[in-house]
């Protein structure tokens, strides 16, 4: 390192200056791109229930569809049957992925009532099964108009969750502590500082702020409504509230949730294309050949090549179920294509329930995008390219790995290309099955970035996702152990993408409601923000994760970026903050049965 | 670079006078464990000894790993998490058991009071090699009883009570393992010098691939520990690159970081700064190569009073866990 400069005030909301206006509406524009014909083949086209479809564009074949080659099933796999898919929540697996989304945080006021409600509401609980049916007939109609969105395919999905102190009211006394996971037990707010919250009460992201989930607002019961459409979305909330009301639950909170429009569609706040990379779930719909949850492309280039042992598809690794549903095969800690043993620590019900991570995140988009442009002034690139370095993807989504100069929209819109690469080694070119209409990965290939000289150490996606790089914890194995599946939603009007955003606009609070599915809390979640996001020195140096990374020490909560430069590199001092907490909780979302069986019984 | 003329002491440690034949002895040791490096083939990357060979030095290296045992963490103990830190520090008559967990290259003994509180948590990553060296000095002895009296605060520890029976140093003294501790002692796998350096020598040995076919996806490691395979896969990763490496001077396995952020008082505010470097000496930070944690008396309470995330601190490895051990390695091309 050989300089070092600092941003020596925290930004106030309704200011963005000059060069970060400018980095700004240079990014409206952007608009990922599909590849011509591009489709995703799907086993199934069968449509769920309740779910709403165009007259004449399902049980089409296409002209000249070939037969799909049996994917790589070594390891065995278990089945996920039909009775047992219809237990699972479906935002745990496949994820709703809805463009309208309605949080409702309860507490339990009256024990029995309480009850009542989750017996009225189970079933309207949307199920694994329905989720993943959906999921399949979206591909299937994607193929077959060959559009990105297909028209008329319409849900609303309902999820539930609880808090540990909502299961103890509803369970029972001493029914948390058969939870192992310490951290849910605890509950965010007492987790709040480990994860770099600040310590000072002053400090607007302390927890005794929070709109939801401080120390005195606490929720029970989390339940998350999703739509492709406005009205489906407020129809369904409509309803719980009813029963809610009826049943004389305390709503402590509510948070709306919308993708940005437009072409900002799927991006984040500050303009960035946003969960590109997810990790697919091990495990099989039937026992039919290459009918896996997560659709497998890869074939393995050369006798040696595991890859597609490993991966679904590049750059999407797999996963055991157990990392993210209680009691199945988890992760084995050294070898990826071993099964390894399921937790056991878990009430006997909360089998195939998971863990879900609230968080919900203020973002202050000004003051990211000044910092950008400062830095970038310093550093003699353009706003934009120095932002993109904080992600480690250009506002697209597409990788700086495999396009380091500029952005490239075609090349984030290619679902096989935009997470194909690796930072130790060139990146391997791919071997996949056939995919009808799509013409292979001829983007330029990721060149061996070890030294974090494209890609920094620092930037976010780095920071979450070391992919074959070693860390802390030793093996990229090991990583594997960490990830989660991400199901979050931006709330709050967009300042991206709006020219000349007004004052008022700009000085309205926006966000994302992060929130994340797990097989423990401690071990992904914590770890990821606490051990690595949070570090300058974890899983590499470099400095910490500029976009969601915090520090508190004994209230000094600086933190720091080494920017490469063609000159070495340059220490740039985060004193402002952009992502502040303001609420969430830790919940447990359990199988559909529990909740009339267990919690509702 | 230019060759290195004499291997540094780990953190510069001055524990003779300059003038002592120890420093000499102590590069001889250095070079003897170096010896069997051979540079690879261009394009083939190696690993050298930079007292004989001669590299332009392209990139550093800071290799980082947690410094409680990964092996501890990924048993399915039913006790979860705290049962594993309690194996990390189980007491034994001779050799605490708990001390042969600490297999990270980071050593820790547990001080408690009479109410099995816990007072104090001493870090070390200092090898043996080191140790026996320094006791074969000339003046060697004496100074090892004085610095045992010192680090360990003990005026009353004389050189029998750190010898055996013919007089030689034996690492497993009492003040070494069930009452204190000094430096490493942990054989299997052994935490060494020599484990260390070969750790990073054998890791480009023999098989390094050259080709754009080749990565870590290939190369699998299976060691359970954070160490091995952080070190191999990142001394093999540069070498694909076909670059020469070696540790960086002064050589040594440090204390790179420690994180205390969340950690809480009894009344509920951030702890202060209670983490000492005692070697090397006047260090206000990293790297370490023996670190304390203890409570000033003035505060009132004592470590087992403090929470980390909420939860109190019960055993010794849930501060080993915040503490990263790390060494400097050094990758470039032939001169």
């Amino acid at each position: 390192m050989n300089q070092q400069f600092e941003f020596g005030k925290q930004e106030e909301s309704g200011s963005v200056r000059k060069p970060a206006k400018a980095a700004l509406d240079a990014i409206a524009g952007y608009q990922p791109v599909l590849p011509k014909n591009v489709s995703l083949p799907g086993k199934s086209e069968v449509i769920p229930s309740g779910v709403e479809v165009p007259a004449g564009v399902v049980g089409r074949k296409p002209a000249g569809e070939m037969s799909e080659p049996a994917a790589a099933e070594n390891p065995v796999e278990d089945v996920y049957g039909e009775a047992v898919r219809r237990k699972i929540q479906g935002n745990i697996i496949p994820g709703f992925n809805k463009d309208h989304q309605h949080f409702l945080f309860y507490r339990i006021t009256d024990v029995s009532p309480a009850k009542k409600f989750l017996r009225a509401i189970a079933p309207h609980i949307t199920s694994m099964y329905e989720a993943l049916e959906f999921v399949r007939a979206h591909r299937a109609l994607r193929m077959r108009l060959g559009v990105v969105e297909p028209p008329g395919l319409k849900a609303t999905w309902v999820n539930i969750a609880l808090s540990c102190p909502g299961i103890e009211k509803l369970a029972g006394a001493g029914t948390g502590e058969q939870f192992g996971e310490q951290s849910f037990r605890q509950g965010l707010a007492e987790r709040s500082t480990y994860l770099g919250d600040p310590t000072n009460r002053a400090e607007p992201g302390h927890k005794s702020r929070w709109r939801v989930g401080g120390p005195d607002n606490e929720a029970d019961i989390l339940v998350i409504v999703a739509s492709d459409t406005l009205p489906g979305l407020a129809g369904k909330v409509g309803l719980v509230r009813r029963w809610a009301a009826a049943y004389r639950l305390e709503l402590i909170f509510e948070q709306r949730g919308d993708a940005l429009p437009g072409t900002l569609r799927g991006h984040e706040h500050f303009g960035f294309k946003d969960g590109v990379s997810q990790p697919g779930v091990r495990g099989k719909v039937s026992s039919a050949p290459g009918d896996f949850i997560t659709p497998r492309y890869f074939v393995a280039a050369n006798a040696a090549d595991s890859r597609p042992l490993i991966f679904a598809k590049p750059g999407q690794p797999l996963v055991w179920p157990g990392q993210v549903l209680l009691g199945e095969p988890r992760q084995h800690p050294n070898d990826p294509i071993i099964r390894g043993i399921p937790a056991t620590n878990f009430p006997y019900w909360a089998a195939r329930g998971s863990y879900l991570v609230c968080r919900r995140l203020n973002q202050n988009v000004s003051a990211f995008w000044n910092f950008a442009a400062e830095a970038a002034a310093q550093t003699g690139v353009p706003p934009v390219t120095l932002a993109a370095s904080l992600v480690g993807r250009w506002p697209s989504g597409a990788p700086l790995m495999r396009t380091p100069a500029s952005d490239n929209a075609a090349l984030a819109g290619d679902p096989f290309a935009n997470n194909h690469f690796v930072f130790d080694d060139n990146t391997r070119p791919s071997s996949l099955r056939l995919i009808p209409g799509y013409a292979g990965d001829s983007f330029a290939p990721a060149s061996a970035d070890m030294l974090g000289t494209v890609c920094p150490h620092f930037a976010h996606i780095r920071k979450m996702n070391p992919r074959d790089s070693a860390t802390d914890l030793g093996k990229w194995q090991d990583t594997l152990r960490r990830l989660i599946l991400r199901r979050g939603i931006p709330f709050g009007r967009p300042i991206v993408g709006i020219e000349r955003p007004s004052a008022k606009l700009v000085a309205q609070e926006r966000g994302l409601m992060f929130l994340c599915y797990g097989g423990t809390i401690e071990d992904q979640f914590e770890f990821l923000i606490r051990r690595w996001a949070n570090s300058a020195i974890h899983p590499n140096f470099g400095g910490h994760d500029p976009i969601i990374g915090q520090r508190d020490e004994r209230g000094n909560r600086a933190r720091f970026v080494d920017l490469p430069t063609s000159s070495g590199t340059v220490r740039a001092n985060l004193k402002a903050e952009w992502i502040t907490p303001t609420g969430g909780g830790y919940f447990f979302a359990p199988p559909i049965e529990a909740l009339v069986d267990v919690l509702g019984a | 670079m230019a060759l290195v003329t004499r291997f540094e002491t780990p953190g510069r440690l001055r524990d003779l006078p300059d003038s002592s034949p120890f420093y000499a002895a102590w590069h001889s040791k250095v070079d003897a464990e170096l010896s069997f490096s051979v540079p690879g083939p261009v394009p083939g990357g190696g690993f050298y000894d930079a007292s004989e060979t001669v590299v332009n030095v392209a990139a550093t290296r800071a290799l980082v790993w947690m410094g409680f045992p990964r092996p501890l963490l990924t048993t399915d103990y039913p006790g979860g998490r705290r049962e594993a830190f309690a194996k990390g520090d189980t007491r034994g008559a001779d050799i605490p058991e708990g001390r042969t967990t600490q297999v990270e290259y980071l050593e820790w003994f547990t001080q408690r009071d009479k109410q099995g509180r816990i007072t104090k948590v001493t870090f070390t990553t200092e090898t043996p090699e080191y140790w026996h060296a320094l006791f074969q000095a000339p003046e060697g002895p004496n100074r090892v009883v004085e610095l045992y009296r010192q680090l360990l605060g003990n005026p009353g520890i004389d050189v029998a009570a750190i010898t055996d029976s013919s007089g030689s140093y034996n690492p497993l003294n009492a003040w070494n393992t069930t009452r204190g501790i000094i430096h490493y002692i942990v054989e299997t796998p052994p935490n060494t010098l020599h484990a260390a350096l070969s750790l990073v020598s054998n890791a480009v040995a023999d098989d390094i691939l050259i080709s754009d076919n080749f990565d870590n996806f290939e190369d699998f490691r299976l060691e359970p520990t954070s160490a091995d395979p952080r070190v191999r896969t990142d001394i093999r990763g540069l070498a694909r690159k076909g670059l020469q490496v070696t540790a960086a001077e002064p050589i040594g396995i440090y204390m790179g970081g420690w994180d205390d952020t969340g950690w809480s008082k009894p009344d509920g505010s951030p702890v202060g700064n209670y983490w000492k470097v005692i070697r090397p000496s006047g260090a206000a930070g990293p790297p370490a190569l023996r670190l304390e944690y203890e409570v000033p008396a003035s505060e009132g309470f004592v470590v087992s009073d403090i929470r980390i995330g909420g939860r109190p601190i019960e055993f010794g490895g849930q501060l080993a866990e915040h503490v990263t051990v790390l060494v400097n390695g050094v990758a470039g091309i032939l001169a």
